[in-house]
Order: C-alpha cells, then structure tokens, then sequence
C-alpha cells in the first residue's frame, strides 16, 4: 500500500515582487567642465546590500542625489524599477535616503522634523514615535536638531529614511559619527530588511565595516564604475593569495621555492609572504629537504587591499606623505 | 550624556513590511502637503517671534497714533498705518520661510518627500500666505478696536467700506508681501540675498523713487510708475482715495505676487537643490 504523506504541503514563502531595483544608464553629471559622474552604468539589486565605494570626490553622493531627483543628469537615465523618482506618488515609501546629515531645519526638533516629513505622506503619528523608538531617539526627540551631535544626526536621518517603511534604502555614509553600538546597529537593520527583499545601497569609507556588511560592490573612481561584483569575486580578482612562512632556515627555504612565477618577500618579523605557489607545494618542498617549518598560512587579501588596488589611478586627493 | 542605545532587533519594521498590503496607504496628496508646510511654519520659533513683534508693533503704533491724533483719527485707518513697518515682518517671514530651509539643508528632504517641485512651491505659499492673512487679520482687528477704546472714536462696522473691508484689505496686502519673500527665497535661496531683495522693494524702492521723482521733475513717469510698487499699490488698495483705484490696485498686487512666483518657480524647477 503506498504511503501518502498527509502531513499539509510546505508554506512556500511569499516571495516579494522584484521592487526597488535600481537601475542607472550612461548616469553622467557635469558642474561647468567639472565631471562628477561619467556614465555610469550599473544595476543596485534586490534583496541585497549593495556597497558603494569610492574616494572621496568620486561621485558617489553626487550619484545617489541623482537617484532621488535632487541633482539632475547631464547625460543618461537612473530609475527604481524602471520609473524615475519624481514620477512617484509615494516617494518615502518607495525609497528612504539619508544623504547627509544636514537634512534637518536646525530649528525645529527631531520629532517635529519626522512628523512633518510623515504629513507630507499621511504616515501617522504612531511610526513617527516608532522610528524614534528604533533609531534610539526616545530621548532627545524634542531637543532641537541643530543642538544634535553628529552622531545623533545620523540617527535621526537613519529614522527619517525608514518613515516610509521604504522597499529601497539609500544610505550615503550611514555610519559616519555613530558610537560602536551605532554601527552594529545600522549592520543589523541594514542586513535585515536585504533579507526581506529590500535594496539597500549604502556608501562607507570604512572598508572593514563594508566587508562585514555588503553583498556587493559597486567601486566609483573618477566618475566612473571601476568594478561592480559580488564582494568575494572582487577580493579574489584583485588581490593576490599568498602564503606566509617561518622557518629556522628561512633564507635556505626561500632560496629554493624562488621561481620565474614565484616571489618570496622577506617581513620585518622574520617571516616571509610567498606568492605564486600553494601551501602543499611549499610544505612538500620543505619536507624533501628536511626543513622545519614554524609557519604555513594561506592569507587572502582583504577588500581594502581590493580596492586600494582598484582605485590606485583614481585618487583624486591621494595623501601627501609627511616628510 | 549619555547616549541612548538604539535596539538590536528591528521586529517592527521587520513586521510591518510583512503585513503591508502591497498599496501602502501613505501617499502623497495636496492636502498632506499643505499640512505639512503649516506644520513647519508653526514648528519655528522664528515664524512665532515674527507674528507676535508684528502684532506688538501694529497694536503700539497704533494705539500711539490714535492717542496723537486726540481721537480725530479713524481707528481702522489708525490699525492699518503701521503696515509701513510691519510689511517688512511679512516679508521677511517668507523670505526666511524658504531660506531657512536651503541654508539648513532641509530643502533636501522637503524634495525628497515630495519631487514635483512646483506643488511645493505652491504649497508652501498657500501656508504662508493663509498663515499671515489670519495673524494679521487678528492683529488689525484688535488693534483697531483698542483704538477705539482708548480713544472714543467709534468703528463704523455697518458701513464694510469703512471697516471690514480695509482690515481685509490690509491683512491681504500682508500676505502679498510675505509672498514676495517666498518668491525671493527660491529665486535667491540665501538668506541674506532674499531678506535684501524684499526689504528692497518693498521699502527701498519707494523711498528712491520718492526722492528720484521729487528731484528730476521732469521724469514724470517716475512718480507714475512709483505708484505701482508693492507698497504703494497696497496703500490704494486698503484705503480708498489713494494714487490708483482699488481694482487695479489689487490687480498690481496680483502681477508682482505671480511675477515673483513664477521666478522662483523657474529657479527651482530647474536648480539642482
């Protein structure tokens, strides 16, 4: 007799309708013969959090005001699911921006800011209290904004951009001025409501919380994409694997891995960076000769190392050194 | 201080997002916008101090002038007089009413929440207006019934071209000029240069000309045209008997108001904010 399985069908999960994407065509902006922004093509998706990187001065601001309406385009096109923004009858429930933290009338206070910002969409008083709560504002909500430290800014534009309970998030420097708990928090939620099928795109100089963060990164030089991939791809094409070694007789070691395709950099602590031969190779190579080794680590490079490879040609401001 | 700690989790928004119907009931509409635009004015300190040095002035002025006059003067002509001072209050007031928000930033999310530009504008304008009509109307009324109390002389209320009227008038006149500030403001954005403009030509401008048509005799058509500056035009529109006649004095009046409107309406339609 077959067995039937009577127990009900699994829910299948309620999968949002691909919205929020934001797509940009040959996005070019020009302030007189400056270029900010020189076709930019690229594709922000769903369901992910999208990392927008850049020195300073790349255009990465001057692009996310271009997604929201605030600066026009020269040139080409950027829309959320194929509409530009001002075509919108919802703006703050379809996008939510912080796009710097001098968003705010330094006169009016944090609650009055939000609940204005909500009469503008009949969004009522219960989620402006509620993205007070979120944001951690509760008690400085009827302090004046223009007395806000920075990092309470942030935290009030953060609260502003979620008002709407918005499909795409656009954070430009979300972090910036945040205590440590801040930034964990803007992680959690970040990654949060990507896991709802939202789009986030959000901009940091802080390569190690982009790491942390991000799914995806789009690197901007110069006014132009340089690099748009997933972050593991990006870090494995631009930086190189390594291996690190110690050993007693390291220069002997060394002597004898040397190659045509191979490259071992002596470090100030006495180990050495091999490039150009895995692990195996070098452990059998030390064992056939009857060397000791203390040290044998396979080292990827990191997104900061990806990136500083990436925008090497693109600094604009590249630090002078200190003589 | 300490600084409060916002919360890890974020189960209202994570619930929320899940129980939204995909028509969110938050949109955009023209009476939102107004509201939102009369919430800002009246969550400014800045809007208040204006209302209230406006009425302390009209109200002082006027109770002085009609003490001077030993009860000869009208008390609605004696409540309207100040104007003279008081417009700049108006003016100003709509000036700072859009500055404020370019020198701040605010602009940035005021656009961002609502992108068509024009019904900004136009929002914006409706609630300063109707906010300095109503203020004024108030403060005309009282003062031309303190006048009256403190002098003797009576209100003609059942004769509206001597009472009603001219209160209206002038209540309409001040929300003229608190327009032309808006209007300055998005033309001009800074602060500074749109305080200028308004004070300007509502108070500068007359006083040039004045002084220009009183030398150069022959320029006749100096003093003919000085009669269409904001200020004078709102002197023959409260008041009947003045340079022009009412009707084209309000439609003076309407021309600099829409002239400067649709400036700023250029400025912002086409500016990046």
């Amino acid at each position: 007799m077959p067995e039937y399985d009577l127990r009900p069908m699994p829910r299948i999960p309620r999968v949002r309708s691909v919205e929020g994407m934001i797509t940009a065509e040959g996005l070019t902006k020009r302030y007189g013969d400056k270029t900010a922004v020189e076709g930019a093509t690229f594709t922000v998706q769903t369901g992910k959090v999208t990392g927008f990187l850049g020195p300073n001065g790349a255009g990465k601001s001057t692009t996310m005001r271009m997604i929201v309406g605030l600066d026009a385009p020269t040139a080409g096109t950027v829309a959320i699911d194929g509409r530009p923004y001002r075509s919108f009858h919802a703006p703050l429930t379809e996008v939510g921006a912080l796009l710097d933290a001098k968003a705010v009338h330094t006169g009016r206070s944090a609650r009055d800011h939000l609940r204005v910002m909500a009469a503008t969409h009949g969004i009522p008083r219960s989620r402006v209290d509620e993205v007070i709560e979120l944001a951690g504002l509760t008690s400085v909500a009827r302090k004046r904004a223009g007395k806000f430290s920075l990092g309470m800014g942030q935290r009030l534009g953060i609260a502003s951009a979620l008002l709407g309970d918005p499909h795409t998030l656009i954070l430009d420097e979300p972090v910036n001025g945040l205590d440590p708990e801040g930034v964990r928090w803007v992680r959690g939620f970040v990654r949060a409501l990507a896991d709802e099928g939202r789009t986030v795109l959000l901009s940091s100089h802080l390569m190690s919380e982009m790491s942390l963060t991000a799914d995806h990164v789009i690197v901007l030089g110069r006014g132009r994409v340089l690099a748009d991939a997933p972050i593991d791809r990006l870090v494995q094409d631009w930086t190189q694997r390594g291996v690190t070694i110690a050993s007693p007789r390291l220069s002997e070691l060394a002597a004898l891995l040397q190659g045509p395709e191979v490259t071992v950099t002596p470090s100030p602590d006495g180990s050495a960076r091999v490039v150009g031969l895995g692990a195996p190779a070098i452990g059998d190579i030390a064992a056939a000769h009857g060397i000791a080794l203390h040290a044998l680590t396979e080292t990827t490079g990191s997104l900061e190392d990806a990136y500083m490879a990436l925008t090497a040609d693109a600094v604009e401001y590249t630090s002078k050194e200190l003589s | 201080m300490t600084l409060p700690t916002a919360p890890q989790d974020v189960a209202p928004a994570t619930t929320r997002a899940a129980a939204r119907p995909t028509t969110s009931p938050y949109r955009l509409s023209a009476v939102r916008l107004i509201r939102a635009e009369f919430l800002k004015l009246f969550t400014l300190r800045s809007t208040w101090w204006s209302l209230a040095i406006t009425l302390l002035l009209t109200v002082g002025m006027a109770v002085l002038i009609g003490a001077a006059s030993e009860g000869r003067i009208d008390p609605v002509t004696a409540a309207v007089l100040p104007i003279q001072f008081t417009m700049l209050l108006a003016g100003i007031l709509g000036a700072i009413a859009v500055s404020g928000e370019y020198s701040t930033g605010m602009i940035r999310s005021t656009l961002t929440a609502e992108p068509r530009r024009g019904a900004v504008l136009a929002s914006k304008s409706l609630a300063v207006a109707v906010t300095v009509f109503v203020a004024t109307l108030v403060t005309f009324v009282l003062a031309a019934v303190l006048v009256a109390a403190t002098t003797g002389a009576a209100i003609a209320w059942d004769d509206p071209e001597a009472s009603v009227l001219p209160l209206l008038a002038a209540a309409t006149s001040m929300a003229v000029f608190a327009l032309l500030g808006v209007g300055f403001g998005f033309a001009l954005r800074g602060g500074a240069a749109a305080i200028a403009s308004t004070v300007g030509v509502l108070f500068v401008l007359p006083i040039v000309m004045q002084i220009v048509g009183a030398v150069a005799t022959a320029w006749t058509w100096v003093g003919d045209l000085a009669r269409f500056l904001p200020m004078n035009a709102a002197q023959s529109f409260i008041l009947p008997g003045g340079a022009i006649d009412q009707g084209p004095a309000a439609l003076t009046l309407a021309a600099w108001v829409a002239a400067l409107l649709v400036a700023g309406w250029l400025v912002l339609r086409s500016r990046d904010a």
